[in-house]
């Protein structure tokens, strides 16, 4: 366990910044864990990325169009105050189908999966930079309860754990595919 | 429209930086306590067929990690004397794993309890006296240290990933999932 950084791998050192500010260390945070994810569900076919293990019916394919959802969801509906989601969310009935991501990522090729989470990711990194140049205070403007708004700082916590959640599924997903394990990405 | 009611480890909607990264911590903590609850040793010790992961070797692990970004990476100390008497083999990356998967609940369940109570304590007295941006006691080769926030950061990462361990390995031994803790539910 080493506290020295000469003895910490290069992936997990290319992370947040060792004295950074909030702000550098959020976006450090958010981008460690969205390489770390892309790397466990890459290099993958249409049936290893409908893989389940154990009891759970989560799929690598169903974690990256859940995870683009959630992108959408958060920092651009909610952070522009947009009126719908994205394509092709906006087109979902997600009260009647509340795991429409799960179900239909069986339905989509790897490439689309794939390219559909990075337009999500794409449009995110812009949207939180215009939003947390004005500082990790400003409120989003799309309210959760009654008249209680978040902060881009809330909503930056709340995807690094998102991500590092879902990295943990998908740790386990991917060992079962093809036995490839770790923390970070290799050099 | 009725204002929700927030469970006690629900972040802060708006709060300084501090409250947030605290805030998080103290809702995985809850959240992977939830999770580990209430097993038998048989159960805290079956992995999933594919992975060599437990319960109980997570619990073990966690516990650990704890006392050590606390007690050594945060305050720059050492180890906490009980984790010499449980024979820790500090050249042995598995031992908490591997060890964890054979301990009795009696055992693991307060030994985390434990952990996560003096880690709290380490953690705030540090906010306190040297504040968030504070040196840790992790030292660069240059000399420098990585600021207390660093360290609080990649806390909140690995305490997420592996609560996403623990999702899948808690969903096979007895159907257990879900986000977060019921509400009413306290450690």
């Amino acid at each position: 366990m080493p506290t020295n950084q000469s003895e910490m791998s290069p992936s997990v050192l290319a992370g947040p910044p060792m004295s950074g500010t909030e702000i550098e260390t959020l976006v450090g945070a958010l981008e460690r864990n969205r390489r770390t994810f892309a790397w466990k569900c890459g290099g993958l076919d249409a049936d290893q990325l409908r893989t389940t293990v154990g009891a759970s019916s989560m799929t690598l394919g169903g974690l990256l169009k859940h995870l683009a959802l959630v992108e959408d969801e958060y920092f651009t509906r909610q952070l522009t105050a947009a009126p719908a989601l994205s394509p092709p969310f906006d087109a979902v009935d997600f009260d009647a189908d509340p795991d429409w991501e799960w179900r239909t990522a069986a339905e989509d090729s790897p490439e689309e999966l794939l390219a559909l989470w990075e337009s999500c990711v794409a449009r995110s990194r812009a949207n939180l930079a215009t939003a947390y140049a004005e500082g990790p205070d400003a409120h989003s403007p799309t309210p959760w309860s009654g008249d209680r708004t978040p902060t881009v700082r809330r909503l930056m916590v709340d995807m690094v754990e998102e991500y590092a959640r879902h990295t943990g599924h998908a740790d386990l997903i991917r060992e079962s595919i093809d036995g490839l394990v770790g923390e970070g990405v290799p050099e | 429209m009725t204002e929700q009611v927030y469970p006690p480890w629900e972040p802060p909607f708006a709060g300084t930086e501090v409250e947030h990264v605290l805030g998080s911590l103290e809702r995985m903590q809850a959240t992977f306590r939830w999770k580990a609850d209430g097993l038998s040793a048989a159960q805290l010790g079956t992995p999933l067929p594919t992975s060599a992961l437990t319960v109980g070797g997570l619990l073990k692990h966690l516990a650990l990690q704890e006392d050590y970004c606390s007690a050594v990476k945060i305050a720059g100390g050492s180890m906490p004397g009980l984790w010499h008497d449980l024979g820790w083999d500090q050249d042995d990356d598995e031992w908490e794993f591997t060890t964890g998967a054979q301990d009795p609940p009696e055992v693991l369940y307060p030994l985390y309890d434990g952990a996560v109570v003096r880690a709290r304590d380490i953690v705030t007295a540090a906010i306190e006296e040297r504040g968030i941006t504070g040196d840790s006691g992790v030292r660069l080769p240059d000399g420098s240290q990585a600021s207390i926030r660093r360290v609080l950061f990649d806390r909140i990462e690995e305490y997420c990933r592996h609560t996403g361990h623990l999702d899948l390995v808690r969903e096979a031994l007895d159907g257990r999932t879900g986000e977060d803790p019921p509400s009413d539910w306290r450690p």
